[in-house]
């Protein structure tokens, strides 16, 4: 066994840190803040990531990549999210939107958005919930109907993460109605500025530019702007959900704050009560777990095994972990005075972590859905 | 990155699993709890045969992984021999096993068995171990007894992380099982017309003893890495995984018992047999709260090895 990741990734990690110190400012707390100019830096960031290469390192060369390791995709995934995700929206495009092209999209679209994404210019959003369709994605309303040899839709899409800043929309719409409610659904690839899209930002503790309404008012889409084969979008929704799960390393940023308590706190840190401390301890622990599981999936999918089960294990760790390393942090920072640069930075930086935590196990599929799909793996369709 | 026990490592530890089966499997801790004359012929010769006793995990990667792999399956039978603290017996002592004991009581799982024990404090000091009689009936004391020490030396740094880890690779054997015990009871009895496992109720709890099974699996699989790449860190990782192995015993365990129902209480369901052999595991050397307060002094400020730190 080698838990090591080796030298290559070792030194990428340190390019990766070199340029976050460099360019990103340390009171960095995400692109997402009501000021501007944090998108702007992440914007300049994804730039300056894809002239180096490092970007969209692991897409095959012809698009821009140079086929990096799945260890050294980890080890970016792991910087990104650990220093709040200096790539902005951006990671969407990289982790799910272009792989996923690369397998279902024409030469055309291909052209279209792969250098886009790999240059760093472009943000895209996901639409696929929508207010009455969650956990029960496939009952979704939202129609695309044949208009000629174009197509129109209309309905809703809801907690369309930055909807507000992005330019494409990955659009799940309903294209006819079939015995099953997982047949009839075709993905779309909609520019945002087309005529008939409204979007309205939603007010919410995770922060702005969150959470969005989309409202579809007859949106003119072209037959260029089909993914993949139409009605059969369900398919190709199941495999950017099997990219996500293992898109955001959630454990990173835990194990990076639980490490920076100590030196945060100086002195303080003996003075804490013995019994938060051992807490902190155990959450070193599930954080190790956490990382562990997920390095379980990305071996498996690196020899080209799918399984469901052990993504949905990682997935209930992880977002577990989430929450209740941010419960911890939270106490520690309340039990100590906190005060010059690296200490203020250190409490900021937690209180966004436990604000964000609350929606972990909600995100990108909630706990019980994940406990839906490691119970079918354990015990077969029951 | 290689995070898998070797090919052979587990070819080893299936083998085992089936001469165990073959020696008696599920029934070999029911004998021995009824004749404990018979502790140590039940599983020693099978051991012996298999070569068990050859394996020197200090000595190699591929022998410690063995080892690992074949305390996995001991747990799995949960056979009631000290299979783990034998292959973890020092070189340079004379002795046939090595148990890690904490103060003021030290303790093993060493009854009933003419065998002589090396005995380690989690700081390393080193003493042979004499075992006194068994003062309960295995039914009670799952061959606990207390150990009289005659110390020996300091030396005993090296001991610690393998006499904590591969214990736990015995105690993940015992929670495969008792999740696959769990899995097939709730599929097989029905309540209220229809299997257990329906009820999403039952599923969920399955599916958070699956979680802490799964972890405790790559945790277990990192410790012992740890042990054979020589790293400083071996002892911290050591107790992180003795700390999630003895949190993770209490979940699995819990819900196997509550989805058994009544039935998992008696003798002639395999989980009660699996349940109570995993309480010296779990308690000794220390359990859920000595060992989170030693791994919290050793950690101090500085944390566990990880991406940033
Ligand atoms: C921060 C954030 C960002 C998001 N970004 C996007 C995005 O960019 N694009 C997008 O399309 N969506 C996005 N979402 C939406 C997300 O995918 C949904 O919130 C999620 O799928 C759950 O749907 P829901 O909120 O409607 O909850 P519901 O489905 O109404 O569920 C409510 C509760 O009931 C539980 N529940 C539901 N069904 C079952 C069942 N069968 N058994 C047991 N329990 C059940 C759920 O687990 C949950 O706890 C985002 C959400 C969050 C919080």
């Amino acid at each position: 066994m080698d838990f090591d990741m080796g030298d290559e990734v070792a030194a990428l990690r340190l390019e990766l840190r070199a340029l976050i110190d460099e360019h990103i400012p340390p009171d960095f707390l995400g692109a997402f803040t009501d000021d501007p100019a944090d998108l702007e830096t992440a914007q300049r960031f994804c730039r300056l990531l894809a002239d180096r290469g490092l970007l969209c390192m692991a897409w095959p060369e012809s698009w821009g990549g140079r086929g990096a390791s799945a260890w050294e995709q980890t080890a970016v995934r792991e910087e990104m999210w650990a220093h709040h995700e200096p790539r902005g929206a951006q990671y969407m495009g990289v982790n799910w939107v272009g792989p996923t092209l690369m397998r279902h999209g024409t030469p055309e679209q291909q052209q279209l958005h792969l250098p886009a994404i790999a240059r760093g210019e472009v943000i895209w959003c996901q639409g696929f919930s929508e207010p009455n369709s969650g956990s029960d994605l496939a009952s979704l309303q939202t129609a695309a109907r044949r208009d000629g040899d174009e197509w129109r839709v209309s309905g809703q899409k809801i907690w369309t993460s930055y909807a507000t800043m992005a330019q494409w929309c990955f659009l799940l719409a309903r294209t006819s109605k079939e015995e099953r409610k997982q047949q009839g659904l075709t993905i779309f690839l909609v520019p945002m500025s087309a005529p008939g899209i409204e979007v309205r930002p939603i007010a919410s503790m995770i922060g702005p530019h969150h959470l969005n309404e989309v409202f579809f008012d007859d949106v003119r889409v072209t037959e260029a702007d089909v993914l993949g084969p139409v009605g059969e979008g369900w398919k190709v929704v199941q495999e950017v959900l099997a990219f996500e799960r293992v898109g955001i390393a959630r454990y990173a940023r835990c194990e990076r704050l639980l490490q920076w308590a100590p030196s945060a706190l100086g002195d303080q840190w003996e003075a804490l009560p013995e019994e938060l401390r051992s807490r902190w301890a155990q959450m070193l622990i599930h954080a190790r777990r956490a990382r562990l599981l997920a390095y379980r999936v990305v071996d498996a999918q690196h020899r080209g095994q799918v399984r469901p089960g052990d993504a949905a294990a990682y997935r209930i760790a992880v977002t577990t972990l989430d929450q209740e390393s941010a419960e911890v942090l939270v106490d520690i920072v309340g039990l100590a005075v906190l005060a010059g640069d690296d200490a203020l930075r250190f409490k900021r930086a937690v209180e966004d972590h436990w604000r964000y935590s609350v929606s972990a196990t909600v995100a990108s599929g909630s706990i019980e859905i994940q406990r839906i799909l490691l119970a079918r793996a354990l015990l077969g369709a029951s | 990155m290689n995070i898998d026990l070797s090919e052979e490592a587990l070819e080893f530890g299936r083998l085992a699993k089936r001469a165990l089966e073959a020696a008696g499997g599920d029934e070999l801790a029911q004998i021995a709890e009824r004749e404990p004359d018979r502790r140590e012929s039940l599983v020693g010769p099978v051991l012996a045969e298999l070569g068990a006793w050859q394996l020197d995990p200090r000595d190699s990667a591929d022998e410690l992984e063995a080892a690992a792999a074949l305390c996995r399956s001991a747990g799995y039978w949960a056979v009631s021999y000290p299979v783990a603290e034998r292959l973890c017996r020092p070189s340079d002592l004379d002795a046939d096993g090595l148990v890690v004991v904490a103060d003021p009581a030290p303790a093993a799982a060493v009854g009933g068995l003419d065998r002589r024990w090396a005995a380690v404090t989690l700081d390393g000091r080193r003493s042979m171990a004499t075992a006194r009689p068994m003062a309960a009936s295995p039914r009670r004391s799952a061959f606990v007894v207390e150990l009289d020490l005659e110390s020996v030396d300091d030396a005993g740094a090296s001991d610690v992380p393998l006499g904590l880890v591969l214990p736990c690779w015995t105690l993940l054997g015992m929670l495969d099982r008792a999740v696959e015990l769990a899995r097939s009871y709730v599929r097989e009895r029905e309540q209220f017309g229809q299997p257990l496992a329906t009820f999403q109720g039952v599923q969920f709890q399955l599916t958070e003893a699956e979680v802490e099974r799964v972890g405790l699996e790559e945790l277990a699989k990192y410790a012992l890495w740890s042990i054979e790449a020589g790293r400083h860190e071996a002892l911290d990782d050591a107790l992180a995984l003795r700390l999630a192995a003895v949190e993770a015993a209490e979940r699995v365990l819990r819900v196997a018992h509550q989805l058994h129902g009544a039935i998992g209480f008696c003798d002639e369901t395999v989980l009660s047999w699996v349940s109570r052999q995993s309480v010296p595991l779990r308690r000794l050397p220390l359990g859920l709260s000595g060992t989170r307060a030693e791994l919290t002094r050793r950690l101090g400020r500085r944390g566990l090895t990880g991406i940033f730190g």
